[in-house]
């Protein structure tokens, strides 16, 4: 259930596998509207996106994310590149990244954090953990923390 | 093989061409004991021919002395034959010339003479016969002797020897040389005789000696190069020996190499195999999640049982996957360092995280010293879990299980019966009994294995991996882990591993 002075918030999710994508999407449609969740394939597409670069300069059908899921492992550009640009671009490095990914090496989680994502989260195995995962996920940014602008 | 055939393989160096049907061929090359049995022999041999050398030596001198001995009676008896002539030319002289200087050299002929006389009986004192002869001769010379005398005096008195000789002095004269002569020949005689005597077999054998000598030296000598040869010989097949040992080494070396690469291989590929498939895995397992959400109770006829036997199924292929997962890196080295484990530590803090499984089934659990071990924490840590988790899981139903942990000094007995254990070294026996269900003795190795387990999917939960990952630990760190056990009875898991200085 919306709070309806809580705005709900707008996720970004980068994820190249369309099994992953479908149900990704599926899990947050338990606590968010559909719009409030929109996909790019890749590293490319994603600063693409948040660069506004056409086809991605129309922002009603692509919003502003206040936050973007990515996952490491992607086609011509893959997580890791994509997190070091946004976080070098200085109008998109304060939007919090959260690495959603099948890996769980130390170097992974390590070297991402340092780079400045906000969290790393290993995808879980079944549907189950995943709309619990989904809902932390939408509790946790949109009500227990504030987001800058 | 004959001994042409072996020698010219062992110079062409190409002795075992199959590694596989090797045998040290040891009936060609002379053995340790061969080569002592010829030093023996030669040295016996040197020994016999030092021996017989020193005899022949003793028995040459011998020999020498006797020849001295008879030359000096010999030179003797001649010297006194030529002495007793000499007085008489003397006498002769200073009769015919008056000159006082026949008379001295006549004197000191007497002195000469008595001299060698008594030089004689020394030489032959332990022959009666001999000094009789000697005393003859004295007794011939001492009258010739008191003839010269007596012919001085008249001399002396009358100027010259006129009137003194008669054909019976004359007579006397030379029967006198004659007989000093007969005397003197058998004087010689017996001496010669007696020389004979003692040196006959000697005499008879002389050149035998050297010629014996020469044999046992020859003998010897051969035999010595024989002794030298055969060091070679052994030697030489010692060095070969030790070139095949050097060749199995290597080979080995490259065996141990090719197991440890496969090892990795394999490692390697259960760890990525296990890791893709989990890929796939969680999405069927999602969207069969996602289609019982949705279609609960929607399906015809027994599309619900399929779907949960389809869920039931992922799973159960997951829980395996992880499990192969964590077998697979189970024993690999990188995953911590390798240091002292303190295994009470590691048991105190496992049995925290047990705490409530523990009180659930009210278990006791004892836990007696336990030593130091090398290894990781971690892996330990898991070790026991696995023992302590199956020791809860398998207790008898009505019965509050009991657990001990202890440990003692393994017995010698005990480490020789595990080849892959060094006998020489010290090992700690490590013991987790329960009184739970037990299992039959003849399961008691089936249980490590990987997958294998011993009760129904349904009667038991787990894949039966625990043992596998707890035994691949175990052997990793050099130890072994076996159990006991009979159904009804409990079991006992035991672990041995290596003593660490504290």
């Amino acid at each position: 259930m919306l709070m309806s002075f809580e705005k709900p918030i707008q996720i970004l999710v980068a994820e190249d596998d369309e099994d992953d994508k479908l149900l990704i999407l599926k899990a947050f449609e338990r606590t968010l509207p559909k719009e409030k969740v929109t996909c790019v394939e890749d590293g490319e597409a994603l600063l693409k996106y948040l660069k506004r670069t056409p086809p991605y300069d129309d922002l009603e059908k692509y919003p502003k994310p206040d936050i973007i899921l990515l996952d490491l492992n992607m086609p011509r550009k893959d997580g890791r590149e994509a997190l070091a640009e946004i976080k070098s671009i200085d109008e998109l490095k304060s939007i919090p990244v959260i690495i959603f990914t099948t890996s769980n090496s130390v170097d992974d989680i390590q070297t991402t954090y340092k780079m400045g994502s906000s969290s790393f989260i290993t995808k879980p195995g079944s549907f189950e953990e995943l709309v619990k995962v989904t809902e932390e996920i939408e509790n946790y940014w949109s009500k227990t923390v504030l987001l800058p602008g | 093989m004959n001994k042409k055939e072996s020698r010219r393989r062992i110079l062409s160096g190409n002795k075992f061409p199959h590694l596989g049907k090797y045998q040290m061929k040891n009936e060609q090359n002379p053995s340790i004991r061969q080569v002592k049995i010829y030093s023996i022999v030669t040295l016996i041999l040197i020994v016999i021919g030092s021996g017989v050398s020193y005899w022949t030596a003793g028995r040459i001198e011998y020999y020498t002395d006797g020849v001295m001995h008879t030359s000096d009676v010999l030179q003797r008896t001649d010297e006194l034959y030529s002495s007793i002539l000499e007085r008489e030319t003397n006498i002769r002289g200073y009769v015919l010339t008056s000159n006082e200087e026949f008379l001295t050299n006549y004197n000191q002929s007497n002195v000469n003479a008595e001299l060698l006389l008594i030089q004689l009986q020394a030489l032959t004192i332990d022959n009666t016969l001999q000094q009789n002869n000697i005393e003859e001769l004295r007794g011939l010379i001492n009258s010739r002797v008191r003839t010269f005398e007596a012919s001085i005096e008249y001399m002396k008195e009358h100027g010259d020897l006129v009137g003194f000789l008669d054909p019976n002095k004359i007579n006397n004269a030379l029967s006198g040389y004659t007989l000093i002569k007969d005397v003197v020949l058998r004087i010689n005689d017996v001496e010669n005789g007696l020389f004979q005597q003692k040196n006959q077999s000697l005499i008879n054998n002389i050149y035998a000696l050297p010629f014996i000598v020469g044999l046992i030296s020859i003998f010897s000598i051969t035999i010595g190069l024989m002794t030298f040869f055969s060091i070679y010989q052994f030697n030489k097949a010692q060095l070969a020996a030790n070139k095949e040992i050097t060749l199995f080494q290597q080979k080995l070396r490259d065996q141990i190499k090719l197991l440890d690469d496969s090892n990795k291989e394999l490692e390697q590929f259960a760890y990525v195999a296990s890791h893709d498939l989990q890929e796939p895995l969680r999405k069927i397992t999602a969207f069969s999640d996602l289609l019982k959400e949705q279609y609960d109770g929607k399906l015809e006829g027994e599309g619900d049982l399929y779907l949960s036997r389809i869920t039931a199924a992922a799973v159960r292929m997951r829980r395996l996957i992880t499990d192969l997962l964590e077998y697979s890196r189970a024993g690999r080295i990188e995953n911590e360092k390798v240091k002292s484990v303190k295994l009470s530590k590691v048991i105190a803090e496992m049995l925290e995280d047990f705490e409530i499984a523990i009180q659930d089934k009210s278990a006791k659990i004892a836990v007696g010293k336990l030593p130091k071990v090398i290894g990781s924490e971690t892996e330990y840590r898991q070790v026991f879990q696995n023992l302590i988790s199956n020791s809860l899981k398998f207790s008898k139903p009505s019965v509050n299980p009991e657990i001990s942990i202890t440990s003692e000094q393994a017995s010698e007995e005990l480490i020789n019966s595990y080849p892959n254990l060094d006998s020489s070294a010290n090992y700690y026996l490590i013991k987790v009994s329960d009184n739970g269900i037990g299992f039959e003795k003849t399961h008691v190795d089936r249980i490590f294995s990987i997958f294998q387990r011993l009760h129904g999917k349904k009667e038991y939960e787990g894949t039966g991996i625990g043992l596998s990952i707890t035994k691949k630990i175990i052997e990793k760190n050099g130890g072994v882990i076996f159990a006991e056990s009979s159904v009804g009875k409990g079991s006992v898991f035991n672990i041995i591993l290596p003593y660490i200085k504290p």
